[in-house]
């Protein structure tokens, strides 16, 4: 009778010989021991995250405009001016909310990634829930950040369901760690997060192939909707895509850091956002523990390399 | 780092430590001095007995001692008063506790009266001391007396070998009718002090050293009576104490001893015609009320002045209340760090547990459920106004009070307990969940929204069922150092970096392949 339960489970002693990293061991060993709280609102405000970046050369969406207050909202379509396509976001949203990726519109009706219709007044009032709060962490007041839309990949459009697939590469002391590949699902809405139903695809740090993929953190082979073979999936530009990542160290100062890059197809990798307390999935979607590969880093891994070096070590082009 | 999370969980071990070892000895010190109990609603059996002592003085200075009741088994002494207008009272401790009072000659008769309120001791385990007697010195009697008790003692030796001697003796004396050999000591009237002294010297005779232990026996609403007596004989090693009227061994069950050996209980110097007599009155009273009592007596008034059951009613309901928080608390962090199941807020499970203590388990979470499934179809619509965040946040509030006011009003209409349960949910905490529960229903789906109510909702359950124990808030009120304790588990939870138990599934496919 139990015996679902039993199978369903495993030991902690399994979980620690595979180098599993647990909830309260991220939170207690790397969040709180390498990320200093008063760097968090670096990465929590999309806007500062879009300055610094700019500054450290790292590719970002462009800027379109920021609505700070209500009555700016008014100004909306002349922000907008000539962009028929945008996206409306949060500057300290989480986990996707509040996003609004609008594909084409005439002033009156606006039509999003997913295909809904909204008219004027809708978008307006998602500013202004945004601006209340609503999306942001601990409900504090927000801002509004309108950029320009990223052309994904064509590589990758057999691979997602409407909405920006996405490279995830978590960051530990300037070391891309660990990486995965994000895909929107249609249960997920067009989202790449993976606990609204978005498949994670572990990608090889070293060459950006496919290694294993989940939905819902169980193993899948293909894409639930597209039905493309997940293990065919390699990202170009690899090696760009990690130096974005490893840039992430500098600009933050935080050690234990998610970065997530997505492909322009015309302007190459671009960051988009950075997130200080990433989620641990990305370990099933590797099939491997992330714990362990921590460690190695903090014991073999050199110190005071720039990014450029640690990027090419991790992909085996330095030796020590 | 590692020697970072060492030295923490050290120092919080440490603390941890050293607040169950405080907790241990305040919670000992507690029961042993102010009688608390582990159970709730203890409520103490107290004793008030009353010592009536008159006399009419002789014309010298007047010195009454009065002895104390000692602590037994089964009761101890709470309080005591004297009431003797006029009189120089001081306190003699010398063994047993004597009172001794000293004023000048004075005329007409004395009145003098000694209270003591006794409550049921069940903790303290009292013993007597045995100290080897000197031999009796033999008794006075006249010739016709010797024979007699010669006598006595061969009749009684031959009876029955199971009981012990002077257990026989007594029942030889209570026999009725009245045998001969008794009436040749006692010929008139026979009073219990009578036949303890004759008891005594026959005892005597046989070289068995005895006392006269006097005392009152607790009966409800028994008013002016005299003491009542119980011989204590030293045979084998060992005094033993033997029911005057049936030879019974053993200090009855609801007996008080005021005084072990051959003085009187109340020694009156400068005075005749003296009595005594006692009144007794039971009443019931809440192991907290007799705390303060107990508190006094033990001489620690200060401590108690400091304690929480020293404030008036009112406030004690509200701390005891308190109390109970922080055990809510460490439930919580349990089913968040450890087990791992992911609740909508942090503590809003608690405080629907803390609403459900109110309401009832099951009307509690009819009610619950209605006034969320209302709460969020409104909301739902609400949300198709497009109106700004914290004017519709404050309209699903006040929508939430008026669907409570309308439950109530239903439910005291049809006298449906869910209905009136209704009031008991915090208002804004309610509007906070529906307004969170249709945000997750927007963005992440019905799945999860629904997931999340169902934790949160176990949680609370689960919550519920550690507060609501009668038992549990007892404790953690009469006992509530223990609340500290708490803190520091908490703390030390704090630093457990192992994996949660739903970890355990989640990542059992990196092991499974």
């Amino acid at each position: 009778m139990f015996g679902w339960l039993f199978n369903s489970f495993v030991t902690p002693s399994q979980l620690r010989e595979k180098g599993v990293l647990g909830m309260n061991g991220r939170n207690y060993n790397f969040i709180s021991k390498c990320n200093k709280r008063s760097l968090y609102p670096l990465v929590d405000n999309k806007v500062i995250t879009k300055k610094l970046a700019h500054e450290y050369g790292v590719n970002t969406p462009k800027l379109i405009g920021i609505i700070e207050y209500q009555h700016q909202a008014k100004n909306l379509m002349k922000m907008i001016g000539e962009y028929k396509e945008f996206v409306i976001k949060p500057a300290q949203g989480s986990g996707g909310r509040g996003i609004l990726v609008v594909v084409s519109h005439n002033g009156e009706i606006f039509t999003t990634a997913s295909g809904r219709t909204l008219t004027y007044n809708e978008v307006y009032q998602h500013i202004s829930n945004i601006l209340s709060g609503l999306y942001s962490l601990g409900g504090r007041y927000d801002d509004v950040v309108i950029e320009e839309l990223v052309h994904f990949s064509d590589i990758f459009s057999n691979f997602s369901y409407q909405g920006v697939p996405d490279v995830r590469i978590i960051v530990y002391k300037g070391f891309p760690a660990m990486t995965m590949m994000r895909l929107a699902t249609k249960m997920s809405g067009g989202r790449a997060n993976l606990h609204q139903g978005a498949v994670g695809v572990g990608l090889d740090i070293s060459t950006g192939k496919a290694l294993n993929a989940v939905l819902r953190d169980c193993p899948v082979k293909e894409h639930p909707d597209t039905k493309a073979n997940l293990m065919d999936l390699k990202v170009p530009l690899w090696r760009e895509h990690l130096e974005i990542g490893s840039k992430a160290y500098e600009m933050t100062g935080l050690g234990y850091i998610g970065a997530d890059i997505v492909l322009d197809r015309d302007k190459g990798p671009m960051m988009l956002e950075l997130n200080a307390r990433p989620g641990l999935a990305i370990q099933i979607a590797n099939g491997f523990g992330l714990q362990k590969v921590l460690k190695n880093i903090d014991k073999n891994y050199p110190q005071n390399l720039n990014a450029q070096e640690r990027v090419d070590f991790v992909l085996g082009k330095i030796k020590l | 780092m590692l020697n970072k999370i060492k030295s923490v969980r050290f120092v919080l071990f440490l603390c941890l430590f050293i607040s169950i070892i405080a907790t241990t000895i305040s919670i000992y010190y507690k029961v042993t001095y102010w009688g608390f109990s582990f159970k709730p609603k203890q409520s103490t059996g107290v004793w008030t007995i009353e010592e009536h002592i008159s006399f009419i003085p002789n014309g010298d200075r007047i010195k009454v001692s009065i002895t104390t009741p000692e602590d037994n088994n089964y009761f101890k002494v709470l309080d005591d008063s004297i009431v003797a207008p006029g009189y120089v009272i001081k306190t003699e401790k010398n063994g047993q506790k004597k009172f001794v009072l000293t004023s000048k000659p004075r005329e007409g008769m004395q009145n003098i009266y000694y209270r003591i309120m006794l409550y049921d001791n069940e903790y303290t385990k009292g013993f007597v001391k045995d100290t080897v007697p000197p031999k009796p010195k033999k008794p006075q009697f006249d010739s016709i007396q010797a024979a007699a008790a010669k006598e006595i003692i061969n009749i009684v030796k031959e009876n029955n070998e199971e009981t012990d001697f002077p257990e026989k003796l007594i029942n030889f004396f209570n026999q009725k009718p009245v045998h001969p050999l008794v009436a040749s000591f006692l010929p008139f009237k026979i009073s219990q002090e009578d036949i303890a002294s004759t008891i005594r010297d026959i005892l005597a005779t046989e070289k068995i050293p005895s006392k006269i232990v006097k005392g009152v026996r607790l009966e409800e609403g028994r008013k002016s009576l005299d003491p009542d007596l119980l011989i204590e004989a030293y045979i084998r090693n060992k005094w033993r104490i033997y029911n005057i009227t049936n030879g019974k061994r053993g200090i009855p069950e609801d007996f008080i001893i005021f005084q072990r050996g051959d003085k009187g209980l109340v020694d009156i110097e400068g005075g005749e015609n003296s009595s005594v007599q006692f009144a007794v009155l039971k009443s019931i009273s809440s192991s907290f009320d007799l705390a303060s009592h107990r508190a006094t007596i033990a001489d620690q008034k200060t401590w108690f002045d400091y304690s929480v059951f020293n404030l008036p009613i009112n406030e004690q309901n509200i701390i005891k209340w308190l109390s109970i928080f922080p055990l809510a608390i460490l439930i919580i962090v349990i089913i968040r760090n450890i087990i791992g199941l992911k609740t909508m807020g942090t503590f809003t499970p608690m405080l629907i547990a803390l609403s459900l203590v109110q309401t009832g388990l099951i009307s509690g979470i009819i009610s619950f459920t209605i006034i969320l499934i209302i709460g969020m179809l409104i909301r739902g619509f609400l949300s198709k106004l497009n109106l700004l965040l914290v004017p519709r946040i404050s309209a699903v509030v006040i929508f939430v009070i008026l669907i409570m006011q309308f439950m109530t009003i239903i439910g005291h209409k049809f006298n449906l307990n869910i209905g009136l349960s209704a009031v008991f949910f915090p208002i804004i905490i309610m509007a906070w969940i529906i307004e969170r529960a249709s945000i997750i229903w927007e963005e992440d789906g019905a799945t999860n929204a629904t997931r999340e109510i169902i934790f949160s909702v176990t949680t609370a359950i689960i919550t519920y069922f550690v507060v609501s124990n009668e038992y549990i808030r007892h404790i953690t009120y009469a006992f509530n150092e223990i609340n500290i304790v708490i803190l520091f588990v908490v703390m030390l939870l704090g630093t457990y970096t192992g994996y949660r138990l739903l970890e355990l599934t989640r990542f059992a496919p990196l092991v499974k392949g």
